[in-house]
């Protein structure tokens, strides 16, 4: 047997920010010679251009991780610097993960230290648990200790992120009081605490859609400061990014086919945003909206999914045909009451508009 | 030396900072004559300024007497640096003078351009300082083809600076400004110059006068030998005033030569914070208000006071808002400042931290605030004895031109719509009555029922109309202006589609065409978003009765048309999904709307209106959660029309009347499908036969239960159509041709006999007669 054929490196799938933009944050750190809160890896102003994108003054190129406004970054950095905690609030789809990674990244170097959200995420996750083990074997002892991402946060001073804090039950989410207000996590058992350290802060992400399904309390919500991300302003903004992140994501599947037209990725971006904001892009005309979210990360899948579509099973050209199955899917997603939402969309702005015929008729064969 | 004797303030119009820095330095120079950017012919009512009930916002209204529609509004909040400057000047006894070319000349020239529709609206005077009045004055913003020098100079001053804007440049280094800095007007006037030195020379005509006109002013103060003239002007027209770079007065003569005269009056009118706005489309108008109020009063520490404030108005909206969080949006605020490399935090930050930290993100609460701190909602005050505003004395000249006087006693008028004179006087009547001034009452003046074009008042003035009339004058300076411009806020503040389509059969009534227009869209637009399918329902009747009918005063109801086109397909995309799951109550107002829309469909008899609806209908009687009676009246509606055939509906009626079907339901289904039209029934053999077969099919049981349902939709008819029913019931039997003479296919028609009506048809029709 030849050992001639090399074995190959698993490749990750996705890396973490800190190592993916690792040249960007070491150029930033290098020109940037304002005042850094303690333990910060970056200035706020740095975080900010990091987040934005720019050209610095040794002419290091920083590409826009956030596409959108400034000021709420802006907000989002100087709420970081206070000792209050972040809380991202936005319909899926809105980067709020995206920018809580970024962010972690950019003011501690690391963004690994995270607990996500769930129904049954647990005390522990977020205080501390046991090494049953060593506990049995030597009693209770920090050694027998297990710290959770939130502890080794504080007494590290990093960013700890908390993914989808509202489906976490409330009980479990009131644990976070005592640690953003009194910056201590007490040990009973062991009678002694945890201390935050400076540059310690807590960046959570929420959806709003998902409202009442474990509300904040009062008490939890006035220690964070909430900073909302909308959907993206203009068709432009939106039409970029899906372009971007399509053509990355095609890459990565290895999908086959020409890169889809913008003229498509334009109406499919117009559409959503149209029903989104229940009026035409023109202001002329009023829509229902629909129940879903239609946000750009739903309007990259329909992209995404026509062109695998076109590419198996058309001629690699993404038309009205391949993407008219799930634009009606992601539209329609009360049977009763957006279906009429999505007839009268097409019958009314659809219909009328001279180049968009075939999507029309693609999308009325699917009702 | 002249340039020793005068000294000017170049100042920013409604700049709480300027006014500050105003104050102090007039206090410090002790002027002996004030000559201030403003109207001269409001000279006379100056002296109103200084009154004890005299409370801003307020504005100097100058109009031509003849043509209150031709007018220009000059505001003043109590923050504006020329409201400190003429309070100063009369307090202090110091002759105080406007220096602006009068409107005298403006408004003239206004007249002789008003061939054009586009030159005739009321603010098309057009110059920053004053602002617009009622609906039809649009457009005031300079036009874009003006030179950027003179449409924004504060602009590129603060994108020198690194500003994004204009306002928020003037507002970091002047407005916010605290301490005392007379210089600031020496820096001003400074980089003013630089600006106008290389902005391209100005070639616009009424510019070039407007200065003319104040260096002239100026030149006879001098003449009359005051020795500290200050001059409180824009920072813009600062530089041309220069005492040391003043042009010889023959050049601003010739400028000033064959201007056109007009005589004007002035007069004060209450004011609001809302229209001192920006965004009220007042050019020199302020982004926010209230802000600038607060900048105006003592407090020392802005932030604070101003998200305390937040914080209460949140409160007083049930609001959660506790001091903590005021602690913490001051501090955000602040590290906001730091960030952005400013000295202390402005309105920007503070919006942002209490948007962050007192909202939670969320925009809704912060809407509130915009209009209670940031616009504010203080209303002016002017003393009573202020002379009259244009919209009395338009009423006046309209009582004497209709002659319908105004009296206190009870008078009752029959108006006939066919005469000119009464439908003015109607017209009148309606609009005032729009504006909140009810002077006349229709309901109230009885009915003759002599016809459509009849219209019936009773009319009594009472003192308390004449104060309604000067709150309605914010509205416009005529009644047509004035109740146009209400109609429109009213329509932005309605709240269903209903009050909509009921303001607009009064704007018909009134006869304002600018404001059905509105209502119209306003109507197509609401009509697009509600997904209350029987608001919709309840919306067209009306809306096709205008369309079919317009009414006696001709006015143009195709407007109209748009509306129930979309209307009236959302109606038939949303009818069949609105007719699921509803109680009987529900669906029994449901079946009258649908009765009443068919109805105005028949009327509008538009092709393929009527092919939505009864495809809609057809997807009604198919679907099988829907309300029996509805779904009987379907298969009704559907029949009348011949769209269905006489097998289809044999086996419709067997389906649902099938002994498997629940009594009350079937019960239900055939209300609805027979409700009032017994004549039908005893006309429609097919209908007549199918009923019968069922009814004949009970057995004694069934029928004993199902009749007394039966029986309401029965009792609805006429004695005589259920005397029919009964007789033919009696001769007993399917019958193929019961009465007779109904059918017309039935044998026994007599040709004979209709012949002999064939002559004198033809003779009717101008035919020649058949052979």
């Amino acid at each position: 047997m030849s050992s001639t054929k090399k074995k190959e490196l698993p490749v990750i799938l996705r890396e973490h920010a800190e190592s993916q933009f690792a040249d960007e944050l070491a150029a930033l750190a290098e020109t940037d010679d304002r005042q850094r809160p303690p333990n910060w890896k970056l200035s706020p102003w740095a975080v900010t251009t990091y987040l934005m994108g720019g050209t610095l003054s040794n002419g290091a190129v920083i590409i826009p991780k956030y596409v959108g406004s400034r000021r709420l970054m802006e907000i989002a950095v100087a709420t970081l610097a206070t000792d209050r905690a972040l809380l991202l609030l936005g319909v899926p789809g809105t980067a709020k993960t995206w920018v809580s990674e970024h962010l972690a990244a950019a003011v501690s170097g690391d963004s690994t230290l995270l607990v996500q959200g769930t129904a049954g995420t647990a005390e522990e996750a977020i205080r501390y648990g046991w090494n049953y083990a060593m506990l049995l074997a030597k009693g209770p002892s920090l050694d027998a200790l297990v710290p959770s991402p939130v502890m080794r946060a504080m007494t590290e001073g990093r960013i700890a992120r908390v993914e989808e804090l509202t489906r976490i039950p409330s009980d479990v989410q009131d644990t976070l009081i005592t640690i953003l207000s009194e910056k201590t996590l007490p040990i009973p058992e062991l009678n002694t605490e945890a201390q935050a350290t400076k540059g310690f802060n807590v960046i959570a992400t929420a959806n709003n859609r998902d409202k009442g399904v474990n509300e904040l309390s009062s008490a939890l919500k006035r220690r964070f400061n909430t900073v909302v991300l909308p959907p993206p302003a203009t068709v432009e903004e939106e039409v970029t990014i899906v372009q971007q992140r399509v053509a990355s994501l095609g890459r990565a599947l290895e999908l086959p086919g020409d890169a889809p037209a913008i003229e498509e990725i334009r109406r499919i971006v117009t559409i959503f945003r149209e029903l989104r904001d229940g009026k035409t892009e023109d202001g002329k005309m009023k829509l229902k909206s629909p129940s879903g979210t239609l946000s750009t990360a739903e309007a990259i899948s329909v992209v995404n999914s026509g062109v695998a579509l076109a590419a198996h099973f058309g001629d690699g050209r993404l038309k009205p045909v391949d993407v008219a199955s799930s634009l009606t899917g992601a539209i329609i997603k009360d049977p009763v009451q957006d279906a009429i939402v999505w007839k009268e969309y097409l019958e009314t702005v659809a219909k009328e508009r001279d180049d968009w015929k075939a999507l029309y008729r693609a999308c009325r064969e699917t009702l | 030396m002249s340039s020793e004797r005068v000294h000017i303030f170049g100042i920013r119009h409604h700049g709480p900072g300027s006014a500050r820095s105003l104050e102090r330095a007039l206090e410090a120079l002790q002027p002996d004559c004030l000559l201030i950017e403003g109207p001269p012919d409001a000279e006379e009512v100056l002296a109103l300024a200084v009154h004890a009930e005299m409370e801003p916002p307020v504005a100097l209204l100058v109009y031509v007497p003849d043509e209150p529609r031709r007018a220009a509004f000059y505001p003043f909040a109590g923050f504006s640096p020329e409201w400190r400057a003429i309070r100063y000047g009369l307090q202090q006894g110091v002759p105080t003078r406007f220096m602006d070319l009068p409107q005298w000349h403006q408004l003239a020239g206004e007249a002789e351009n008003e061939g054009e529709p586009s030159e005739e609206t009321s603010g098309k005077s057009g110059d920053e300082e004053t602002a617009v009045v009622g609906g039809d004055a649009a457009d005031n913003s300079p036009s874009a083809a003006e030179p950027i020098f003179r449409r924004d100079p504060l602009g590129l001053l603060a994108e020198a600076a690194g500003f994004s804007d204009g306002e928020r440049w003037w507002d970091y280094l002047i407005e916010s400004r605290r301490g005392n800095c007379t210089e600031v007007f020496t820096a001003v006037r400074e980089a003013m110059t630089a600006l106008r030195d290389d902005a391209p020379a100005m070639d616009d005509l009424r510019e070039l006068r407007r200065e003319a006109y104040m260096r002239k002013t100026l030149r006879a103060a001098l003449k009359e030998g005051f020795e500290r003239i200050a001059v409180v002007c824009g920072a813009w027209h600062a530089p041309a005033l220069d005492p040391a770079r003043l042009p010889p007065a023959a050049h601003d003569s010739s400028v000033l030569a064959g201007l056109k005269k007009v005589k004007t009056a002035a007069a004060w009118s209450p004011w609001t914070y809302d229209r001192l706005a920006s965004g009220s489309g007042y050019g020199a108008g302020v982004v926010s208000p209230a802000w600038y109020e607060l900048l105006w009063s003592d407090e020392q520490d802005v932030a604070v006071h101003w998200l305390t404030r937040v914080a209460q108005v949140m409160r007083s909206s049930d609001l959660d808002a506790s001091p903590a969080h005021v602690i913490e949006a001051v501090r955000l605020a602040e590290s906001l400042a730091a960030m952005r490399e400013r000295p202390l935090p402005g309105l920007e930050e503070l919006d942002e931290a209490a948007l962050s930290v007192l909202c939670n993100g969320q925009q809704g609460p912060m809407a509130l605030v915009r209009r209670r701190l940031i616009i504010g909602d203080r209303l002016g005050a002017i003393p009573a004895e202020a002379p009259m505003a244009p919209l009395q004395r338009d009423l006046l000249a309209l009582q004497k031109r209709l002659r319908l006087p105004a009296t206190s006693e009870i008078k009752k008028y029959d108006l006939d719509l066919r005469k000119p004179n009464d439908l003015a006087r109607s017209c009148l009547l309606h609009r005032l009555n729009l504006l909140d001034v009810p002077w006349g009452d229709s309901d109230r003046g009885g009915r003759g029922g002599k016809g459509t074009f009849h219209e019936y008042w009773q009319v009594q003035w009472a003192p308390e109309l004449a104060v309604k009339l000067i709150e309605a004058s914010r509205y416009g300076n005529t009644i047509e202006a004035a109740a146009t411009a209400r109609v429109k806020q009213a329509c932005d503040d309605a709240a269903t589609l209903a009050e909509l389509t009921e303001l607009l059969a009064h704007a018909l009534l009134a006869e304002l065409p600018l404001a059905v227009k509105s209502l119209v869209a306003a109507i197509q637009r609401r009509a697009s978003v509600a997904s209350d399918v029987p608001q919709l329902m309840a919306a067209l009747p009306a809306l096709a009765r205008t369309m079919r009918y317009g009414n006696v005063r001709q006015t143009d109801a195709t407007l109209v048309g748009d509306v129930i086109r979309g209307v009236v397909e959302r109606i038939c995309i949303g009818l069949p999904s609105a007719c699921h799951s509803l109680n009987d109550d529900a669906a029994g107002d449901l079946f009258t709307l649908t009765i009443e829309v068919g109805a105005a469909l028949d009327i509008l008899s538009d092709e393929g209106m009527l092919a939505a609806w009864y495809d809609s209908q057809r997807s009604i009687t198919e679907q099988s959660g829907v309300h029996p009676l509805l779904r009987g009246r379907a298969v009704r509606t559907l029949h009348d029309a011949g769209r269905l055939e006489a097998d289809q509906l044999h086996r419709v009626l067997a389906l649902e009347l099938s002994p498997a079907v629940a009594r009350t339901a079937a019960a239900a289904w055939i209300e609805g499908f027979l409700r009032s039209s017994g004549l039908v029934l005893i006309h429609d053999l097919t209908l007549w036969n199918a009923v019968n077969a069922w009814v004949a099919s009970l057995s004694g049981e069934a029928f004993t239960e199902v009749l007394p349902l039966l029986r309401r939709t029965f009792a609805t008819f006429e004695t005589a159509e259920r005397r029919q029913m009964g007789e033919r019931v009696k001769r007993g039997g399917p019958s193929t041709a019961a009465g007779g003479a109904v059918e017309p296919a039935a044998s026994g028609f007599n040709y004979e006999r209709a012949a002999q009506v064939l002559p004198l048809l033809a003779k009717l029709l101008g035919r020649e007669a058949p052979p």
